[in-house]
């Protein structure tokens, strides 16, 4: 780790204003989970870390019925809350399947959310990849097992974030604070493919944050996360997704299906929605649905396993969602 | 043990030699925190003054705010404090695991500076005088320990299980230990141990 | 490498570790273990002594000890598997704050030194005041290289357009052997399976890094290091350094695990040595993970072409196999095919090793035979396919004929009962839905032995208390415990009244941990100087009892006349008559005591989804000898570790190296996956004591045939081949796949 300065921001305000406009240079930490590493490894090299963890960690009714989620809620506080396991299980179960206790303990909302990508070429100081400004994606000739089989490049990260899919499912916004003031923006515009943002994920400035997860009230929406990790104990998963489901009685009114690690980001599967929309939920329709979700994957080299993963995980999600009882458990 | 600045004994040499260990790198004195254009009050990255709380003692070091958690009880405290182990080093083995503020947390991911005003427990602090906790005993009567590097993880994540959840299950225990590593392979004994340590007894 | 003929002598441990000793004729007149009956420590479940001191974490490993004005030491590795290094510039790196001293190790000026095999080689080091500082300054070096194309797969080694990475050749020279005439036989054969096995390259992944401390106190060093062997540790860096060997000490009183990869003089004390020579002070250098995962060993790869045949009463008739494998930038992956637990009449085996340009491999856990036992295996049950025949009864009618060693026959029904075989299907379960049961199993052999050059020392002072030395190490398998067990028994003493002093280079020889010759080696020489200490001290309690010393026993803290237990005296007031002289009496290994070769079964039970390719193990079962057991929870506990490493190498564990650049992309513990407490089955284990045949190692055995019996039980789950390890999602996906398109079942 290079050395570097620290600053204990008291609140938001403090924290914004000890942020700067350059990329890399000040950071701000708060579980630290996913940072020190990148700090060990020498793939972040900050002249100053910021202490985000006095930003608002409640989780909180909004008026409209929705749950406004501070960012430094850890994923441990998430998971065992009431309400959320209630109004949302889907984003519940995701993040009971974060890491390890230790990592959900000290891991938060807003570090999961914005987390760095877990590529192994990314992560080495000796591939000068894509994404730390290089001239080409190692993964593309090179070991791509766990990368992406949408979005088609030029860099073949999987979106790390587990929590980020149900973010998306579920419909939620994220508060944004700057130095020019506060904003929100849908999930579902939150991340940010390659070719919009090669050296971050999201549409975050240097010198903002995120402070909230608003979700918006679950109405009767049925929703579930199903992930397929490769190790039961600590792992990444090969593949997840989350469905929420607007249902009346078995017909399914509208239907979000979103794909995690997938791609770069979140992978919103508009034909799998679309082949639910309307129709009567069965074990045949969720899987003609997860067969939708996966057209136009494009596998790489090594990572065509995944697509036939990615599918079972929408098909899962989906019968887990609308209540139907597995034949996999 | 190391003992407190105001404890009779306390000798000043010793105390300047852990801030030495840890200043003179950077081959700077602590100082005062500095104001930058913004008015933001910043820290380091030269050695600053850090306190810590480690199982009901208070240890004040000068450290960089670069020093983790876990280096800083290993190498700057003195004593060192050694019963947590640096295995993997980026938070997926869980060798470092201490509890603090009543949570697992991985040291090696955690800043020392960062753990000041909370209540740090580590491995060294469940053995009262030479009797073994109830875990530590159960770890030894089961044989849920071989080379003994993860253990001291091993036992912390399972003393924090239990202090929580007296009577876990199989699958709760299995859950709440999923964040350390064994490398000789003692799971089997380290399940027997943590559901049969005798605290619900006790 | 492994020889190619029959029978396959097992490769050696590596390391200079000798992995099985032929014992010879006695050296004294001849020893025995107590009779069954009357053993009060032996064979029982004995909790490990150091346990407590490891579970309170006051237990002092060598990454642990810091010594008076000790420096932190930090080794620059290539970052490039395949290069030559033209200039090393140290001048920046020696500026930064608190640095004391820096080396080349490199040297640029000897082209014959300076060159890079693989990724990680040391280039040069520096030592500093802190570990940050050390580190720091390690990432100032300058260091200019000539980047050459590297070799990162056997393939690319193999190719015709590849560059000769290697003064030797990029592949060894073929190693063949044969026996009988397999192609006459082959032609006979009802039928006939062909097929390409592979094995991955497994790291170590031993907890405690490799490293340790070196200190000077003028031309004597001292050493704590974490090894498995103090005396091979010593004796290398002493010669590395050019220093008389009584002159360096190694002392090991924990170590955090080894597997075969501490067996010899780590490169890391040596640079450690040099530096604290130019610093004057103690140098501490522990590998970080990344390193740790790409220089200090693994288990190579292996592939085999195989094509084997039996008659239609499923009598093996023939054997004939290509194989090739890398260890790296070294030799030594060799293995034997077929495994040696089953007869194949006629015999033809080629070898060839490749050269890679990655970390040389060494011992691992029963090298070789993990390897060798999968390949094998899955030959046995895709032959009892053709046939449609239970793979267990095709087991039963080719295993070795029955002797001490070789109880196949007796082990596999008690593990067939255990797994519940009478339930497997044929090949492919035919239920409704996803999962996928199946069953699989495998077996192993290994030797172990015991090291006839081993010594100790027993001491008992005139306050009673005893102490043996001896240069053995305790790596986890519990030798510490063993050691007081021993010295305990034969003195009628209870555990807590002897100490084990091991882990010191001034006590007497004992080999290095490895090839599963610890307790072979240690058991009979601490039983024999313990006899002969106990003999001494009756000679002086004999005149007491006015009997003669042959009279006398050591039974239940009292030296007593055999048959008369009231004419005797206590342990303590005997020793009172040693006066001021303790007694000290040596002991060597003596044969009768321990013997060689152990024999086992795995069985497996599995579920497989076949829309995720997840597979999960729900069973694991192992019938396994081990010769007279000294500490059965101990014993025990080896056997689990055994199978659960079998395990990790089944599914998870895969060095992946980048096959362009040949750089390794998961020196870390999150994509290099070791098992966690979620992934392990039930574990049923039958430990069988054969209190008769003497000690016999049984660190190696449990690991071998893990991976073979649940890729077999995989395969019998989902109805397709696994053809390689591990078993992971993409291998069974794909092997799906494959059968969809017309595959080989």
């Amino acid at each position: 780790m290079k050395p570097f300065a620290y600053v204990n921001a008291a609140n938001e305000k403090e924290a914004i204003a000890a942020l700067g406009p350059e990329r890399g240079k000040f950071l701000p930490v708060a579980g630290g989970m996913d940072l020190l590493a990148l700090m060990k490894d020498y793939i972040a090299q900050p002249d100053r870390l910021v202490n985000v963890k006095n930003l608002d960690k409640a989780i909180a009714k909004t008026a409209d019925g929705g749950l406004r989620i501070g960012a430094a809620v850890t994923v441990a506080d998430l998971a065992a809350h009431a309400d959320v396991a209630r109004m949302y299980p889907a984003l519940a179960q995701a993040a009971a399947e974060v890491g390890t206790p230790q990592i959900r303990n000290a891991g938060t909302v807003g570090g999961n959310i914005n987390q760095r990508p877990r590529c192994w070429y990314f992560r080495n100081e000796e591939f000068d990849c894509l994404k730390k400004g290089g001239s080409r994606c190692f993964a593309v000739d090179g070991e791509n097992q766990y990368h992406a089989i949408f979005g088609d490049g030029p860099c073949h990260i999987v979106h790390p974030s587990s929590l980020a899919v149900p973010a998306v499912a579920l419909g939620a916004k994220f508060r944004v604070a700057g130095p020019a003031g506060e904003r929100e923006v849908p999930a579902g515009e939150y991340f940010l493919m390659p070719d919009r943002n090669l050296f971050g994920e999201t549409v975050l400035q240097p010198n903002e944050l995120m402070t909230h997860m608003i979700l918006p009230a679950p109405g009767g929406a049925k929703s579930a996360t199903y992930e397929v990790r490769y190790k039961q104990s600590h792992d990444w998963p090969l593949a997840t997704a989350t469905v929420a489901l607007d249902m009346s009685g078995t017909t399914i009114r509208g239907a979000r299906v979103v794909m995690g690690a997938v791609a770069p980001i979140p992978w919103r599967a508009s034909g799998a929605e679309r082949a639910l929309a309307g129709k009567a939920i069965t074990e045949q329709l969720a899987m003609e649905a997860a067969d939708a979700a996966v057209q136009g994957a494009k596998a790489m080299t090594l990572n065509a396993y995944k697509i036939q993963i990615a599918r079972t995980t929408v098909k899962r999600a989906i019968m887990l969602a609308a209540g139907l009882k597995g034949n996999w458990a | 043990m190391p003992r407190r600045k105001d404890e009779p004994g306390f000798s000043r040499r010793s105390f300047l030699k852990t801030v030495g260990a840890g200043g003179v790198a950077a081959g700077v004195l602590a100082k005062a925190p500095a104001v930058d254009a913004q008015g933001v009050n910043v820290l380091g990255p030269g050695p600053v003054p850090v306190t810590l709380n480690v199982n009901g003692q208070v240890h004040r070091l000068e450290i960089e705010p670069r020093v983790t958690l876990l280096d800083a009880l290993r190498t700057r405290f003195n004593p060192p404090m050694t019963g947590v182990k640096r295995v993997c080093d980026r938070g997926a083995c869980g060798a470092c695991t201490m509890i603090v503020d009543g949570k697992t947390i991985y040291a090696c991911s955690t800043l020392a500076i960062e753990a000041q005003g909370k209540k740090i427990r580590t491995v060294e602090s469940f053995t009262q005088g030479t009797v073994l906790h109830p875990v530590q005993q159960a770890f030894c009567e089961k044989d849920g320990l071989m080379c003994g590097f993860c253990t001291p993880g091993f036992v912390t994540a399972t003393v924090a299980l239990l202090e929580k959840t007296p009577n876990p299950t199989a699958e709760q225990a299995k859950r709440a230990l999923d964040g350390n590593i064994c490398r000789c392979g003692t799971y089997v004994r380290v399940l027997e141990a943590a559901l049969n340590s005798g605290v619900k007894r006790g | 490498m492994a020889k190619q003929q029959q029978p396959p002598a097992p490769p050696p441990a590596g390391g200079g570790q000798p992995q099985q000793q032929v014992q010879q004729p006695p050296a004294g007149p001849p020893r025995s273990w107590p009779p069954v009956a009357d053993r009060v420590l032996l064979g029982k479940s004995i909790k490990r002594l150091d346990g407590p001191d490891k579970a309170a974490g006051r237990a002092k490993y060598s990454y642990d000890i810091i010594r008076p004005g000790m420096l932190y030491g930090e080794i620059l590795g290539s970052p490039h598997p395949r290069a030559r290094v033209k200039a090393i510039d140290l001048a920046a790196a020696k500026a930064v704050p608190g640095v004391k001293a820096a080396i080349v190790i490199k040297d640029p000026a000897d082209p014959a030194k300076a060159t890079i095999n693989y990724q990680g080689e040391e280039v040069a080091a520096v030592a500093a005041i802190t570990e940050e500082a050390a580190r720091d300054a390690m990432r100032l070096i300058k260091v200019e290289y000539e980047v050459l194309q590297p070799l990162a797969t056997v393939e690319q080694a193999m190719s015709p357009n590849a560059p000769q990475a290697f003064s030797s050749g990029n592949v060894s020279k073929v190693n063949t052997s044969a026996e009988g005439d397999v192609e006459a036989a082959l032609k006979t054969a009802a039928h006939i399976v062909e097929g390409v096995y592979a094995t991955q390259v497994q790291t170590h992944t031993s907890l405690e890094t490799h490293g340790g401390i070196a200190e000077w106190e003028g031309d004597k060093l001292t050493m704590y290091v974490s090894t498995q062997g103090v005396n091979a540790s010593r004796d290398g860096i002493a010669d590395a350094l050019g220093i008389p060997k009584p002159n360096a000490r190694v002392i090991t009183e924990y170590m955090g695990g080894g597997f075969g990869s501490k067996l010899g003089a780590d490169v890391q004390l040596v640079i450690a040595a040099k530096l604290a020579k130019a610093a004057g002070a103690p140098v501490k250098i522990m590998l970080d993970r990344k390193h740790e995962h790409l220089i200090t060993g693994n288990r190579p790869s292996a592939f085999a072409k195989v094509k084997a045949g039996v008659d239609a009463q499923g009598k093996f008739l023939a054997w004939d196999s290509e194989t090739w494998g890398t260890g790296g930038a070294g030799q030594g992956a060799g293995f034997t095919v077929p495994y040696n637990v089953y007869v194949f009449p006629a015999r033809r085996q080629s070898h060839r090793d490749v050269y890679t340009n990655a970390g040389p491999q060494r011992a691992f856990r029963a090298p070789g035979h993990p390897q060798a036992c999968f390949i094998t295996e899955t030959v046995i049950d895709e032959l009892a396919d053709r046939l449609r025949m239970d793979p267990l009864e095709l087991r039963m009618r080719n295993v070795q004929p029955e002797a001490p060693n070789y109880q196949w026959k007796k082990y596999f029904p008690i593990g067939a009962e255990k797994i519940g075989w009478n339930r497997r299907h044929p090949t492919g379960d035919a239920t409704a839905g996803p999962i996928k049961r199946g069953l699989g199993c495998a077996a192993n052999r290994w030797a172990g032995g015991g090291n006839r050059s081993t010594r100790a020392m027993c001491e008992i002072q005139p306050d009673g208390s005893v102490t043996t030395k001896i240069s053995t190490q305790d790596i986890g398998t519990g030798t510490r415990t063993v050691i007081a067990m021993i010295a305990a028994e034969t003195m009628g003493l209870p555990l807590n009244a002897v100490t084990a002093a091991i882990g010191d280079t001034n006590y007497p020889f004992a080999p290095g941990s490895g090839g599963s010759i610890t307790v072979g080696s240690v058991s009979p020489t601490v039983r024999v100087s313990a006899e002969n200490a106990l003999k001494e001290l009756f000679t002086r309690v004999a005149p007491q009892l006015g009997v003669t010393a042959d009279a006398l026993e050591a039974k239940g803290g009292r030296i007593q006349v055999k048959g008369t237990p009231a004419k005797g005296m206590a342990w303590k007031d005997a020793c009172k008559l040693l006066g001021t002289t303790p007694i000290q009496a040596n002991g060597e290994w003596t044969q009768g005591l321990s013997s060689v070769g152990t024999s086992g079964v795995q069985f497996a039970d599995v579920e497989v989804d076949i829309e995720t390719g997840v597979t999960r193990v729900k069973k694991i079962v192992s019938v396994q000898d081990c010769g007279m057991i000294v500490d059965k929870l101990t014993a025990e506990s080896q056997m689990y570790g055994g199978i659960i490493m079998g395990l990790g190498f089944a599914l998870f564990e895969n060095r992946i190296l980048d096959r362009n650049t040949a750089k390794m992309v998961n020196p870390n513990m999150e994509w290099y996956l070791v098992p966690g407490i979620s992934d392990i089955p039930v574990i049923d284990i039958t430990l069988v004591d054969q209190p008769d045949r003497g000690v016999i190692g049984l660190g190696e055995p449990p690991v071998i045939s893990t991976a073979a019996a649940i890729a077999n039980a995989v395969s019998n789950a989902t109805g397709v081949r696994i053809r390689k390890l591990p078993v992971t999602p993409d291998t069974v996906l794909a092997a799906l796949q494959q059968e969809r398109a017309g595959g080989t079942l």
